[in-house]
């Protein structure tokens, strides 16, 4: 797959992986320090209601007890990514059941537990807004009572209950309709859905005596929990330290700051080091999920299958705090006008306050609703038509040149081939196979987020070489990818290099591990401390082989020159006697993507950079009598521009599927009357190796122009076409068509009933 | 009730502890003991992570008394690979763990120690498995990060290796 | 401070003894795997735990026509039992599909038993099986079918001072042969929307069924026997009309609830697909197996 690199493209094992195997590498969730106290959280047992008492007298005299927390040990302020509307502890009012009322730290876990039983809070219940319609209805009770009050970032179009408007029009939808000889109008809904990250999240905070605190924690985003925790505590950044001893997963749900505030609230008031460890039951009531949405899309075509217009409106149940939700939003119109083109558009994404768990960033944050409603919506229009939906994509795809919906110029576009191999790859056209068994595609584009990332790269005098980064590795093999660019950049191997990550304070800062970002953005920033490096190497060669600088080149362990070679250990030894040692600095930003302002309102995220582009293709069968989906195969091509490491890229694929599976099929966070009536593993349903099929994925590489060797980002990506892939499937299969998710067996068989009721369609 | 003395024989070396009974295996191993290669999440004996083998039988460390333990042999991923010899400060892996390696098998790793102990579980009582029969028998660990594809490939290779064939998958 | 004092008795008689003693303050502890997880929630706090692992005569398996299984019989050992795997087989099809190998290591046919779960998948099987417990307390031994012993979700009739011992099936008939079909959310690690398990005792010609049971789980208070169902099998041609309104008379039979799993509606349709589909298995392994 990769030719004339040596190291990067090559599939070589991750270099984390030794202590993983062994049990040895060491995650916050094991993190212990010695006197350490166990922390909990006590809970608002309310969907909306007044805290009218909190008397925390007999939890603080339980034996055992160090501390206890509530509002009034934190500073009054609010936080979040867009919109500051969080507190630390509700003071005067609860939101959600879950929300954070107070803490407690104590000598063991038990002692902890029965400090928040003796907890006493009273409530006096707020008409709840127990979902979209509520929230939205006129006169509907308000969430956030003071919204206008709240610092928010400035382009958001907020009002009352909807903390975002995120808005993109293109052309004039009016004419689109005319132009068009038929118009599709569907309604999608999307249910909850958790990360299942196997790692709770989990935090160790200590104090020093100059009024530092540490915090070991699993987070995504140390630098922007260190920010979001200075404001907590009312210091400066750098008096906090963040360190991520390691990551049992992420996918988002670990970005924003989780229990590491508790954690450090609760050491400063016992001085004594605390640990704070969600749950199976708090992180499915109190987490950062991916937002529930009801989807209305409407399309015109032209009866050949040319799409003329679009107009569609996303609804994300966002919770009791904006969280993700204003940036999702804005995302979710790029996903909607899908890598099509289509002259006429108006998408609108609302981003809407519930009395539910704040929902946050899960895994290409509202790529997979979108796509559900988008592509499902393409196979409809197919088979009305009676065009085969592989030919509506061709005639309407983007190619290279063409443009985005905010009118960015699209290049280095791969979807055209990610279409045809995928649909090759699964058998098309044969889409029916079999009585009960049906084969569907859908295909998608996503970005790879932006943001800054320094490192630093210094070659040892042994002949090795550290890369220092202020990324995590949330488990992508990104820092393994990254040390492939740095490797073959120094002409040394990839076992030569070691990386150390993820502390605020001695690490550079790095945007974080969001966005398929981290291999792009390290990778670069390493390729420009490398250069650097080569600088200084050569220099220093130069005059110990006595040759010009530009005579020399980097390879295999040596600077070589006409003349003879110096290996890179002895010129870091020298450089280290004398010149205080080879070391150099890299970073990178993303250069921004033109787009046309003009045609946004409200968008936190106007234009996708390096777009990536993918297909998905499934054949399964549906048992028509139970609903049960059997998955024969399933293909993925996906443009990843580079491979940089085709082993870890699958794994990406193949995970990201499985996920997506999970959210098809069987996943739902399920809320009644303002309560999750599912919070625990036996009820909250993950798939299991029976139920994730043999993934083929094929890596298409258009290079882009700015990853390294044209590398984009691949870790979202898969998570968002599963969903309409099965539903197009299911649809061929059996001829039912379902717009909601999950897909449960009863879902097909209602749909099923339904439609012989109807006299079969 | 008064705590109890036992001995936990662990990788086969005995570690003595003074437990209330109510006390996990998976708490005694990673609190008291410092054996943190054995994971925690749900509790609840539905992820899998806390797997262990008890006297060469897979279980949720989670749910296993640690008075229960007393007697018996435990194995932890701790112990799968060999001490280091001389100086050397690590030995050789176990054919699973080297698998796992090679294979991709591993992301975020959390849920790998109890997926190889699953994994070593099923292969030394059958050792030439299908890949439904492994994942049968890994149905009861949770991945989120891999869709276990590069899991199953890599126990049907450790298979082979132990095996000293090819195994048909 | 432990929430419970622990016992580990070294007979029958100690274990029964202890029982007597602390009656409804104290649990035995078999596998583990749901008493653990309910004290861990908080729904059951015993204050003493009677663990039965030293208690000698509680985990074996005698197969001679009839079958003993005694309480401490994991899941893992039904499974590789080879003498259930014949006209028996719905046992082990009940014992594989439960948690993951973790759970089956460990959990017993006993403790399965006695939580007695409207869910549990190897209860209706043993029902169908005809199975009787024994139980031993202070009073002496005592015998009690299946069908009687399941009170409600989580209640049996064992006494607080009584150990469920062993379960006992008779000898199934000739011609014999049984089937255990559940369905769910997800293939593995799944407590039942609904589950199903069934027995017909065929005639000479194999076309005809003298003997049915038909058994369903997660659809009741308890798994559920639909006499209505085996009255209409017995005596008549297998297939076809008789099994489909068997199949009916199954469904009238459950009396199924609405929850986060499935509403009732859905698991009342399941019953009458798994019941039929089960029924056609049973003709299948029985003709087969002559």
């Amino acid at each position: 797959m990769s030719t004339g690199t040596r190291v990067a493209g090559q599939s070589l094992p991750r270099i984390d992986a030794p202590g993983k195997v062994t049990g040895s590498a060491v995650y916050a969730a094991d993190f212990a320090l010695p006197g350490m106290l166990y922390g909990k959280v006590f809970r608002s047992a309310e969907p909306h209601a007044r805290l009218v008492r909190l008397d925390t007298t007999r939890a603080a005299s339980i034996p055992g007890v160090r501390a206890v927390v509530t509002a009034a040990d934190a500073a009054d302020v609010r936080y979040g990514a867009a919109v500051k509307d969080e507190p630390v502890f509700a003071a005067d009012v609860v939101r959600y059941v879950g929300q954070p009322v107070a803490a407690v730290a104590a000598v063991t876990l038990e002692a902890a537990e029965a400090a928040l039983a003796a907890i006493e809070a009273q409530y006096e219940p707020l008409p709840p807004v127990l979902d979209l319609a509520a929230a939205l209805a006129p006169g509907a009770p308000l969430v956030h009572e003071g919204w206008r009050d709240y610092t928010a970032i400035p382009i958001l179009q907020r009002d009352g209950n909807v903390c975002n408007r995120a808005r993109i029009v293109v052309g004039d939808v009016e004419r689109g309709w005319v132009e068009a000889d038929h118009v599709f109008e569907q309604r999608f809904t999307t249910a909850m859905v958790h990360q299942g990250y196997t790692e709770p999240r989990a935090a160790v905070a200590a104090w020093d005596s100059s009024g530092q605190v540490t915090v070991w924690s699993n987070t995504q985003l140390p630098f922007d929990v260190q920010a979001t925790l200075a404001d907590i505590l009312a210091t400066v950044p750098s008096k906090v330290r963040i360190i991520v001893p390691g990551v049992g997963g992420g996918f988002g749900g670990k970005l924003r700051i989780g229990v590491e505030h508790f954690a450090a609230l609760l050491a400063r008031k016992s001085g004594r080091p605390v640990k704070v460890m969600t749950t199976s039951e708090e992180e499915l009531v109190a987490a950062y999920p991916r937002q529930g949405t009801v989807i209305e899309l409407k399309t015109g075509v032209t009866r050949d299958g040319r799409l003329t217009a679009r107009q569609g409106r996303i609804y994300f149940d966002t919770g009791a705090f904006a969280g993700s939700g204003p940036g999702v939003a804005s995302v979710a119109t790029m996903v909607l006008a899908g890598p099509y083109r289509t002259p006429n558009l108006h998408l609108e994404g609302y981003a809407v306050y519930t009395n539910k768990t704040n929902c946050g960033s899960y895994r290409a944050p509202s790529g997979p609703q979108s796509n559900f409603a988008v592509e499902s919506q393409m196979d409809i229009i197919a088979d009305a038509l009676g065009i085969d939906p592989l030919e509506l994509r061709l005639r309407n795809i983007v190619h290279e040149g063409d443009e985005g919906p905010t009118g960015q110029v699209l290049s280095a576009v791969g979807l055209e081939e990610c279409l045809r191999r995928a649909a090759d790859a699964i058998g098309w056209p044969d889409r029916r196979p079999a009585p009960g068994r049906g084969k569907g595609l859908a295909i998608g584009w996503w970005t790879t987020t932006g943001g800054s990332s320094g490192v630093y790269v210094k070659i040892n005098p042994d002949g090795s070489v550290t890369l220092n980064t202020g990324a995590v590795e949330i488990g992508t093999a990104a820092l393994t990818g990254a040390a492939q660019v740095l490797a073959e950049a120094l002409g040394v191997d990839l076992a030569d290099i070691t990386v150390i990550s993820g502390d605020t304070f001695s690490t550079p800062f790095d945007f974080g591990a969001q966005g398929s970002r981290t291999a792009f953005a390290v990778g670069n920033a390493c390729r420009a401390a490398a250069a650097e490096l080569q600088r200084k190497l050569f220099e220093l060669a130069a005059a110990h082989l006595k040759t010009d600088a530009d005579t020399l080149e980097l390879r295999d362990k040596h600077v070589v020159g006409p003349g003879g070679r110096v290996t890179l250990a002895e010129l870091a030894r020298q450089s280290q006697v004398a010149g205080g040692g080879m070391i150099a600095h890299g970073t990178f930003i993303a250069p921004g993507t033109a787009y046309d302002t003009k045609r946004v309102e409200g968008h936190a995220y106007p234009a996708f950079h390096s777009p990536s582009f993918h297909a998905h293709a499934v054949d399964l069968s549906v048992d028509a009598e139970t609903g049960e989906v059997t998955i024969h195969r399933y293909v993925v091509a996906q443009d990843v521009g580079f491979a940089l490491n085709p082993t870890y890229i699958e794994g990406q694929i193949e995970g990201g599927v499985a996920q997506g599976l999970g959210q098809t099929l069987s996943e739902e966070i399920v809320y009644r009357d303002g309560r999750v009536l599912n919070a625990n593993l036996t009820d909250y349903k993950m798939p299991t190796t029976l139920d994730v099929p043999r993934i083929e994925s094929i890596l298409v590489e258009h290079p882009g122009r700015v990853g390294p060797f044209g590398a984009k980002g691949v870790g979202e990506p898969p998570n968002i076409e599963p969903p309409a892939a099965v539903a197009n499937a299911i649809a061929a299969a059996v001829g039912t068509r379902i717009t909601a998710l999950p897909i449960t067996a009863e879902r097909i068989v209602r749909g099923l009933s339904r439609d012989e009721g109807d006299g079969g369609r | 009730m008064a705590k109890i003395p036992i001995t936990l024989t662990i990788n086969g070396e005995p570690h003595e502890a003074l437990v209330e009974p109510d006390r996990t295996l998976l708490d005694v191993l990673r609190t008291d003991l410092g054996l943190t290669g054995t994971k925690t999440n749900c509790l609840d004996a539905e992820c899998g992570v806390c797997t262990v083998l008890v006297d060469g039988l897979a279980v949720n460390a989670c749910l296993y008394l640690a008075v229960v333990a007393q007697g018996r042999a435990i194995t932890t991923i701790e112990g799968l690979a060999s001490p280091g010899e001389g100086l050397a400060p690590a030995g050789a892996l176990h054919p699973l763990q080297e698998a796992f390696v090679e294979h991709g098998a591993v992301q975020c790793g959390y849920c790998i120690p109890g997926m190889i102990l699953s994994a070593k579980a099923y292969l030394d009582d059958h050792p030439r498995p299908t890949e439904a029969q492994v994942r049968e028998a890994l149905a009861g660990n949770l991945c989120r990060c891999t869709g276990y594809q590069k899991i199953v490939d890599a126990v049907l290779a450790a298979a082979s290796r132990m095996a000293g064939g090819a195994v048909a998958s | 401070m432990s929430r419970f004092d622990y016992h580990q008795p070294e007979s029958l008689a100690d274990a029964v003894d202890l029982a007597a003693r602390f009656g409804g303050q104290a649990s035995f502890l078999a596998g583990g795997t749901d008493l653990i997880v309910q004290i861990e929630r908080g729904r059951v706090a015993p204050r003493h735990v009677i663990g039965l692992g030293r208690v000698p005569g509680l985990a074996g398996i005698e197969v001679n026509g009839r079958i003993a299984l005694g309480a401490r019989v994991t899941h893992r050992a039904i499974e590789q039992t080879p003498a259930l795997a014949g006209p028996l087989r719905c046992l082990v099809e009940g014992a594989e599909v439960i948690g993951g190998h973790q759970v089956r290591n460990v959990a017993t046919i006993g403790g399965n038993l006695v939580n007695a779960s409207p869910a549990a998948d190897l209860v209706p099987c043993l029902l169908a099986l005809d199975g009787v417990v024994t139980l031993v307390g202070p009073g002496g031994e005592r015998e009690i079918p299946i069908e009687r012993f399941l009170l409600g979700p989580n209640r049996t009739a064992r006494r607080p001072d009584e150990l469920v011992t062993r379960v006992d099936l008779p000898a199934l008939p000739p011609r014999a042969a049984t089937a255990f079909l559940k369905a769910g959310r997800r293939r593995a690690m799944e407590i039942s929307v609904v589950c199903v398990a069934a027995r017909l005792a065929l005639d000479a010609t194999l076309e005809r069924c003298l003997e049915a049971r038909v058994v369903l789980g997660a659809v009741a208070p308890t798994a559920v026997r639909a006499h209505a169902a085996e009255r209409l099998l017995e005596g008549q041609p297998v297939g076809g009309e008789a099994f489909r309104r068997a199949a009916e008379a199954a469904q009238e039979a459950c009396r199924p609830i609405d929850d986060v799993r499935a509403s009732a509606g859905f698991r009342q349709h399941l019953v009458g697909v798994l019941v039929r589909r089960a029924l056609d298995r049973c003709v299948e392994r029985a003709r087969r197996a002559a």
